[in-house]
């Protein structure tokens, strides 16, 4: 089965600067795939790489094993939603829906059904121009779904929108991949994807740092720690250091284990007689995962950003 | 950056001074801004050149196209010298338009606002910073045309044997037409900048100035009866504001050279007050 | 993983077909969304219908104004109508013919031995002052020679042959044709034979230089030329003008002129006997040739004709009696519309690319060639519709207006009313691809609108208003974009009419295709950028 999208070594320079560099990935139908990493890492220019809007210096982007410039019905295969913003202020929602219709062979009762799916139907007729920000996101939504798409591509569609929305929205996505469609959501905010993506593409610096599900991920950033609260702070260092564990003090009674299981660590205390309070296993949150993996893509950047200082000082 | 630092100073400034030095200074401070505004936005360096560059460039082609092969031969050299005026108007437009419209289309207008409140200050600002670099690169596209003209002509049979002394700026009539000229451009900024404001959308702006300032000649041309021909003639921006570039024959001009800058003068003080106006009364 | 047992979603929209036809459909509904592009479409065929009306009654026309005043006229009963000639075009025929008639086929000969001129330089010639004062020379189209001629009103149909002042020896008919004969002069020493044979409708004539070799110049067929004739002897000589270059426009100076021919060897063939000779001057308009008619006459000594007259029998080219224009006029309104069209045109790309919209349009329509195609098409028929309906109803109703108001509006074939109209909505059209393009290579609608204005209507006002002299004003509408104008010109330039050839008389230098052709190739060569800019660009 082909991959929904597939991107093939990507690489773009926008002058001295790559801005996408050897970048791969693919996405899969039935799951929400989060697109996440800090500002400027690339998302938005390898959707439009993607959508064949910009031109990638090196690389193949695929939509179902064909370049998007090739697809006959475009809207059909990929629903895209780039910038919110980018409506004619003085052209009502309808009619903005209406002509992104016609340009795929589609009717105007097709336009009724998306913007009923969007839930923007009270406000359909009204200016463009006098959306909010919120409402722009809804209608972007609408304009993707037009062609009833088998492969979703969102940049940032929570931006703007408030908590009501945003709960929304992550219900619409889930709701969009449960019909076995595949579902690309770029974001820089992990916790809006909490709970929305099964699926997480981590780019930084123009490529690649993570491909995997969020179940791992967030395996992977939690590592094996446990966290104990006790009055008896030395002797419980002690005791599990010689049971082979690594502990560090990280306040007056608490201590962070590492190389034991909770239950094990339960167990040693209780054998030794040494009083505790509270032992948890770490589970990290996804920000924390996100955080973990782009460290080193911001650590770069604040380094190269200090170097570039230093160089102007001198 | 710089808007932050101004907004700073003027917090500052308004904590410390009195009323009065706070008018005097949110005036400097919005010349400064939009000072570094106009100067930050990359047409603004090419659209001044272009001011002067085109100005010169016709007025040149003019001046290789023009001879005189008899004494008297009813040219004006002050005026054929001159004629590149009628395309550096075009500059200038597109100078005033884009410094007000620019900040509509993108919405920066209300972050101007937002930071200098008081905005008949802002536009007063705008209108000073576009007028003073309209009469910079005006005064050096006269200053070319004028000097092509002196260097040029005397060759295209422009002699005082045909009763014309070399062009010189020292010559009240040619001064008049070449200061004339500059101060034309300068009003041509202000009318631009007074309609701009009331349209805001930069196309429609730049297509109302071009169609008020290009048709006057066209339908004047079309007009048989000599009345409105010569009404046209008068109180038409273009037209009567260019007659101030006649050095030769006022008396059969139909309107007086500095009359006639006057009437582009009402215009343009006309455009300016609605524009001002409506900036005032409108949600930004 | 988790995605084993995953069906791949299949969309239930069913497309319609992958057709040009779609994305002509989107655009146009891109297109009639924007409320202000349509206002700004509306306004551009009001402007274009409101200036035409404008300039057609403003101003007020008065005439024959006596010394207190109390028989003045104004506006409709000012306008002076001039003769039309057969087909229906507006003529000079004002001449002094020494006539008679002929009835069935026949042949006139004559040997003309001197043609001769006067002319004034100093304008009109007060009434009885005979030739005093006129300064000697013939014009280049001062014509003596014979003539046979429907009748003697003026308009009527006719052929001639005559020896002109500088054109050697001509056939002229019906006004509007004219073939060169021998390339000689008449005088004493070196004559010129002439004839004219009428069979049926058609006239032949025929020039010698001895009497006895005879060569045809031409054959004129006048439809529905009734049998009996008026056949006979001419001289006129057309009024001179030299126009000058100056400040503010150029300035025409002139006057009436005088030819006088020598005609002998007078033959007439004719079936029916022959008659007196009687002189007559051929139209008696009071303005006619400034006066210059008292000094028309005719001499008859033994065989030996001496005719003198004024005037011209030939098109005529907007130089009539009283208040005239050309039809175009009615449509100067055309310079505001066009803004109005660049305008809209520009901002059809240029809101796409301000707003980031143009992602959008072309994620749903990747080819982008096709995409721009599209545009064009669009903006080009609509900017086309308007025109037509702007034009069609500028055209007639301005000019029935200034018709009314006293103005005489030269009269045109139905051939150039349509393709005046259609020419001028083919303009917008072309004028609005022009813009699009140079808007889809900014990206910047103030540049774009500034550019295509500038390059249309500049040039046209520096050629028109005469502010530059007139060679550089011919250069100027045959390469700029300016020349489309010609598409406009219902006057048709005639080499034996003389009259000041400029655009800013009505008279451009290209032919009306030629100049649209012009425009044409700025539009398609910023459309090929265009095209090519929007495909190797970044959206």
């Amino acid at each position: 089965m082909e991959a929904a999208i597939e991107v093939n070594g990507l690489r773009k320079r926008f002058g001295p600067t790559p801005a996408l560099d050897g970048l791969s990935f693919a996405i899969e139908p039935g799951q929400v795939t989060g697109f996440v990493g800090p500002n400027g890492a690339g998302k938005s220019t390898t959707m439009r790489v993607i959508l064949g809007l910009d031109a990638a210096d090196e690389g193949t982007a695929l939509i179902g094993g064909v370049p998007y410039r090739n697809l006959r019905h475009p809207l059909s295969h990929v629903g895209s939603l780039l910038d919110a913003s980018a409506l004619q202020p003085s052209r009502s929602a309808r009619n903005h829906l209406l002509w992104l219709a016609h340009s795929q062979g589609l009717s105007a009762r097709r336009v009724d059904e998306v913007v009923e799916q969007a839930g923007l139907r009270s406000a359909i007729r009204r200016k463009a121009g006098g959306y909010s920000l919120g409402m722009r996101q809804r209608l972007g939504i609408a304009a993707a779904l037009l062609g009833d798409p088998p492969v979703l591509m969102l940049d940032e569609p929570f931006n703007g929108m408030d908590p009501e929305g945003i709960v929304w929205m992550r219900g619409f996505l889930r709701a969009l991949s449960a019909q076995g469609r595949a579902v690309l959501v770029s974001s820089h905010l992990m916790s809006e994807l909490q709970g929305a993506a099964d699926h997480l593409v981590v780019v930084g610096r123009g490529r690649v740092i993570a491909d995997a599900s969020v179940a791992e991920l967030i395996a992977a950033a939690s590592g094996d720690r446990v966290a104990l609260r006790t009055g008896a702070r030395t002797q419980a260092m002690t005791v599990l250091a010689n049971a082979g564990a690594t502990v560090a003090s990280t306040g007056p009674d608490t201590l962070t284990v590492s190389g034991l299981t909770a239950e094990r660590v339960v167990a040693l205390l209780n054998q030794n007689t040494v009083p505790f309070s509270e032992v948890s296993s770490h589970r990290a949150t996804l920000e924390e995962a996100y955080m973990e993996l782009t460290r080193e893509a911001v650590e770069f950047r604040a380094a190269s950003a200090v170097d570039g200082a230093e160089e102007v000082a001198r | 950056m710089s808007r932050m630092s101004n907004l700073s100073r003027m917090s500052r400034l308004s904590g410390a001074k009195p009323r009065g030095a706070l008018r005097a200074s949110s005036l400097r401070d919005a010349l400064h801004a939009e000072w570094t505004k106009l100067r930050t936005l990359p047409g603004t360096i090419w659209l001044v050149l272009a001011i002067a560059g085109l100005t010169v460039a016709v007025s040149a082609m003019s001046v290789a196209a023009t001879t005189c092969l008899d004494a008297e031969c009813g040219r004006d050299p002050a005026k054929v010298s001159l004629t590149g005026v009628y395309l550096g108007q075009a500059a200038v437009a597109i100078l005033a338009v884009l410094a007000v419209s620019g900040e509509y289309s993108t919405g920066m207008v209300r972050v101007t606002f937002a930071a200098m409140p008081r905005r008949l200050t802002v536009f007063a600002a705008k209108a000073a910073l576009v007028s003073g670099l309209t009469l910079l690169s005006g005064a050096v596209a006269v200053f070319g045309s004028v000097l092509i003209g002196r260097l040029v002509m005397p060759g295209k049979g422009f002699t005082v044997t045909h009763g014309y002394p070399p062009l010189s700026l020292a010559d009240g009539p040619v001064l008049r037409a070449a200061s004339g000229s500059a101060l034309y451009l300068v009003l041509i900024a202000l009318l631009s900048l007074g309609i701009a404001t009331l349209v805001r959308e930069s196309a429609t702006a730049i297509g109302i100035v071009l169609g008020l300032l290009y048709l006057s000649p066209v339908i004047a041309q079309a007009v048989s009866d000599p009345h409105w021909h010569r009404r046209l003639e008068r109180y038409t921006p273009m037209s009567a504001g260019l007659a101030v570039q006649a050095t030769r024959n006022l008396a059969n001009l139909p309107i007086g050279p500095w009359e006639g800058l006057g009437v582009l003068a009402a215009w343009a003080g006309g455009a300016v007050l609605v524009g001002g106006l409506a900036l005032h009364l409108r949600d930004a | 993983m988790s995605t084993t047992e995953i069906t791949p979603y299949r969309s239930t929209v069913r497309p319609g077909r992958n057709g040009f036809a779609q994305l002509l459909r989107a655009e146009w509904t891109k297109l009639r969304t924007v409320r202000g592009w349509t206002i700004g479409l509306v306004i551009a065929v009001l402007l274009t219908v409101g200036l035409g009306v404008l300039v057609a009654v403003g101003g007020s026309i008065v005439c024959g104004s006596n010394p207190d005043g109390s028989d003045s006229k104004s506006g409709a009963a000012c306008r002076q109508n001039p003769p039309l000639g057969p087909d229906g075009e507006a003529v000079s025929d004002s001449f002094y013919f020494v006539h008679q008639p002929l009835t069935g086929d026949g042949s006139i000969t004559v040997r003309v031995t001197s043609l001769t001129g006067l002319y004034s330089t100093h304008g009109a010639i007060q009434p009885d002052a005979g030739t005093a004062g006129l300064t000697p020379g013939t014009q280049p189209w001062t014509k003596a020679g014979i003539i046979i001629k429907q009748n003697t009103t003026q308009g009527s149909a006719y052929a001639a042959m005559a020896v002109t002042g500088s054109n050697g020896v001509r056939m002229q008919y019906n006004y509007s044709h004219d073939i060169a004969g021998d390339s000689g002069t008449a005088t004493a020493t070196s004559p010129q034979w002439l004839r004219l044979t009428r069979s049926g409708d058609t006239v032949s004539g025929y020039d010698s230089r001895d009497g006895v070799h005879w060569t045809q110049v031409g054959t004129a067929t006048l439809a529905g030329l009734p049998s009996t004739v008026q056949v006979g002897l001419f001289t006129t000589s057309p009024g001179y003008t030299v126009t000058s270059d100056s400040f503010g426009g150029g300035s025409s100076t002139g006057g009436p002129t005088l030819g006088t021919g020598t005609f002998d060897n007078v033959a007439l063939q004719s079936s029916s006997p022959a008659g007196a000779w009687t002189g007559s001057a051929i139209g008696d308009d009071s303005a006619r040739a400034l006066s210059m008619a008292q000094n028309e006459q005719f001499q008859q000594t033994d065989g030996t004709f001496t005719v003198t007259g004024s005037g011209d029998i030939a098109p005529a080219g907007g130089q009539g009696p009283g208040a005239q224009r050309a039809a175009e006029e009615s449509l100067v309104g055309v310079f505001a519309g066009l803004i109005a069209v660049i305008v809209v045109a520009a901002m059809f790309i240029t809101a796409e690319y301000r707003r980031g919209l143009i992602r959008i349009t072309l994620a749903a329509s990747p080819r982008r060639g096709r995409m721009l195609a599209a545009k064009t098409t669009v903006i080009g028929v609509v900017a086309f519709v308007t025109g037509l309906i702007a034009a069609a109803v500028a055209l007639p109703l301005g000019n029935h207006m200034a018709y009314n108001h006293g103005t005489y509006v030269l009269p045109i074939p139905a051939t150039t009313e349509l393709r005046l109209i259609v020419g001028t909505a083919a303009m917008f059209a072309v004028v609005a691809v022009l813009a699009l393009a140079v808007g889809t290579l900014f990206r910047r609608s103030t540049a774009a609108v500034t550019l295509v204005i500038v390059a249309i209507v500049l040039p046209y006002i520096l050629a028109v208003a005469e502010v530059l002299p007139g060679g550089t004003a011919q250069w100027l509408t045959r390469l700029t974009p300016a020349a489309a104008f010609a598409v406009q010109q219902s006057l048709v330039p005639y080499p034996q009419v003389t009259a000041t050839y400029t655009p800013a008389n009505g008279y451009f230098p290209l032919s009306p295709w030629a100049g649209f052709g012009v425009l044409c190739a700025y539009a398609a060569v910023a459309l090929g950028l265009a095209f090519l800019r929007l495909r190797r660009r970044d959206a």
